[in-house]
């Protein structure tokens, strides 16, 4: 081989060394750019990671985690408010229908009442004629003929207030009596819209807490998984810093084995022997060069996976909680309105119900005092059906017409103790509604309500909590929707860097297309030239650079011919040997 | 109580970088240095509470300013770590003789150093 072409591979081997230092210096900057974008995304992951452990503490927080129970309290008070009012109006319907039967059976007795005052008038009438016809012997019935009349007007009197107060009561009772029988349906339809919206809406608000409560968990394995995706970032970012060195002694190796191939005047070498050393050389190089190949595309492909990873970690999908638990607090909230509209509702419709039941004591105190009255009056008819008899029947058949009326009275009598004895039972229906009314009230009592009420400011202290972590979350959830847009412009600047390196490496196989070219040159002119190299020499000789165990094996590899060993950084890095 | 304050010398700006990052996200303050003579000089305008530095490095190397860091006033027990590439025994032993407290061999474990770090400064 002449000098010349000696030369002529020295020179390509030099050209490919400078393209190795270009590559060095283009890769510097491009790595540069990864290792600031790859800092800013592990801050800005950071950032999202502190935004989104204020969410996990507010939504675990006690005040947070006790509206689920509160809105079930709220629902069972609810539950047992609507039933108890509607046991409550189904009693007072029977009540109110049962007054309806005894104000109608209290107008039999004022309609028997009033036809025995006109009776009673129509005796007093007569009387008086008989009297008169009498003369002076008919002096001593004028008192049975103002007793008479007294009677009747005082019948009369008693038995139109008997009237009118019943019809009053009748005109309220049936009002309530309507109001109710629209209420009943509405109330069993309220129950079991409560028993079903209820239901459902503290199962959702359930089901949103479950899954809230798995939240933090899941958060805290993405914070870990962050943490291992950064330390696998740092350890690939230093594989760059060792092909670096490695490509930095295929340099020199390159110079070194450019000197070689100058024909030298003084030297003693034989030409053979030198391009046997070179060629020992170019093969050690290019084992080198292939294996800083597979080392780069291991740290590259890992340093983009890290990034990648980060990226999609720091989008951490707590963002959507915000929105999901004010939606639910919406539905728990609309369904307490709704509840609260019940409460009022059926606040007013108990008052006016309290109000018409309240009036069954007047009736129990009006017809206390009709039958004392009819009491009376029952005595005084007897007292006067007895005197007119003996009275006439002193008078003999001059008294007949009296003996007549004494008859009457007798009748009238008795039709009386009849209606005194039918109010009395009337009396006793009154007292017996007004035990089963009072129990009634009871349970219209505000009590109940307040049962509910209680509860209901409970859920609500809840749902305010629920609401304000809500609205936090909803907060952070657009700042870490901030930064999670920057993190993308940043993988964008990793994506424009990653290429810049790749093109870079890239030009490795471009210096390795020279070296193989030189190589076969080297071989063609000397055949067998393998086998002229001293194995122990050129270890020495092109190990002495070496800062890497790799490289060593990769060395001795390339000198006796065994396959390129792989790469064996460690991809989570080396631990610390103290001394 | 004070931050601790670690020099990492090293010639790549991306093992540096990575250093700083390491141990700043671990509360130190960390100081870079771009060779053996610039960490010479920064060892002499303030203390470091610890050293971390690479073995092969132009001007002056890890060995050459370890040796030079004990003679100091102050530092004969700062820690101080190599960070390098070689794993032969024989510079692991060079290392210890000059001064060294510990060895890690390139890349670091991030996690590891963290936790030595936090052992040896207290």
């Amino acid at each position: 081989m002449s000098g010349k072409t000696n030369t002529t591979m020295g020179a390509t081997l030099l050209e490919a060394g400078g393209d190795l230092q270009s590559l060095l210096s283009a890769t510097e900057s491009a790595i540069g750019g990864l290792v600031a974008a790859f800092q800013g995304l592990a801050e800005q992951t950071g950032s999202v990671s502190n935004l989104s452990a204020a969410i996990v503490d507010r939504v675990e927080d006690e005040s947070v985690r006790s509206v689920l129970p509160g809105a079930q309290n709220m629902g069972i008070a609810a539950r047992k408010f609507v039933d108890e009012r509607l046991q409550a109006t189904a009693g007072i319907l029977d009540i109110v229908k049962a007054e309806m039967e005894l104000l109608h059976h209290l107008s039999i007795v004022t309609d028997g009442q009033a036809k025995i005052a006109f009776t009673i008038k129509m005796l007093n009438v007569n009387t008086k004629i008989e009297v008169a016809h009498l003369g002076s012997a008919g002096v001593i019935f004028e008192y049975l003929a103002n007793e008479l009349a007294d009677f009747s007007q005082s019948l009369s009197g008693s038995t139109e207030e008997l009237t009118s107060q019943t019809d009053d009561r009748r005109i309220a009772i049936d009002k309530t009596r309507i109001m109710l029988s629209v209420e009943l349906p509405h109330l069993r339809k309220e129950l079991a819209r409560v028993e079903t919206s209820l239901r459902s809406d503290v199962s959702v608000l359930d089901s949103g807490l479950t899954t809230l409560s798995m939240r933090p968990a899941q958060f805290r394995m993405s914070a870990e998984d962050i943490a291992r995706q950064i330390a696998g970032a740092v350890v690939a970012v230093q594989g760059h810093d060792i092909t670096r060195q490695q490509i930095e002694h295929v340099q020199e190796a390159l110079i070194l084995i450019s000197d070689n191939l100058e024909v030298k005047e003084d030297s003693t070498a034989s030409v053979s022997s030198q391009i046997a050393r070179a060629h020992a050389g170019l093969e050690i190089q290019v084992y080198q060069l292939k294996s800083i190949r597979a080392t780069i595309a291991e740290w590259t492909s890992q340093l983009k996976t890290c990034m990648d990873s980060i990226f999609r970690i720091g989008a951490f999908d707590l963002v959507e909680i915000g929105p999901l638990v004010l939606e639910q607090a919406r539905l728990m909230s609309s369904q307490m309105s709704h509840i609260e509209s019940l409460q009022t509702e059926c606040q007013i419709s108990s008052k006016g119900i309290r109000e018409t039941l309240g009036g069954i004591s007047q009736l129990s105190q009006l017809v206390t005092e009709h039958l004392q009255k009819s009491q009376s009056t029952r005595n005084r008819l007897r007292y006067l059906t007895f005197n007119s008899i003996i009275e006439a029947s002193r008078l003999g058949t001059e008294a007949d017409t009296i003996c007549v009326i004494a008859d009457g009275i007798a009748e009238v009598s008795a039709e009386w103790t009849n209606i005194t004895e039918h109010s009395e039972s009337a009396l006793q229906e009154i007292l017996s509604l007004s035990t089963r009314v009072n129990g009634v009230m009871a349970t219209l009592s505000q009590t109940n309500s307040e049962e509910l009420q209680e509860a209901q400011v409970e859920a609500q202290k809840g749902l305010g909590n629920l609401r304000s972590a809500a609205e936090f979350a909803v907060m952070q959830g657009e700042k870490i929707g901030v930064v999670t847009a920057a993190m993308q412009t940043r993988i964008g600047e990793v994506a424009k860097s990653s290429d810049l390196l790749d093109a870079c490496f890239a030009r490795i196989d471009a210096v390795l297309a020279d070296l193989e070219e030189v190589k076969l040159l080297m071989e063609n002119d000397h055949p067998g030239i393998r086998e002229m190299y001293d194995k122990a020499e050129a270890e020495s000789l092109y190990s002495a650079s070496y800062t890497t165990e790799a490289e060593r094996d990769v060395l001795r590899a390339a000198i006796y011919g065994t396959a390129i060993p792989l790469a064996q950084q460690s991809s989570t890095g080396n631990d610390v040997e103290l001394f | 109580m004070a931050t601790k304050r670690i020099l990492t010398v090293d010639d790549s700006s991306s093992v540096r970088q990575m250093v700083s990052f390491t141990l700043q996200k671990a509360g130190y303050e960390v100081t870079e240095a771009v060779d053996g003579q610039d960490g010479l000089a920064k060892v002499g305008g303030g203390k470091f509470d610890l050293i971390i530095t690479d073995l092969n490095m132009p001007n002056v190397d890890g060995i050459q300013l370890i040796t030079a860091v004990r003679k100091l006033p102050g530092y004969s027990f700062v820690p101080i770590l190599m960070l390098s590439t070689e794993s032969q025994a024989e510079k692991k032993d060079a290392g210890r003789k000059a001064g060294a407290t510990g060895w890690i061999v390139k890349p670091f474990n991030a996690e590891q150093l963290i936790a030595v770090v936090q052992k040896l400064v207290k």
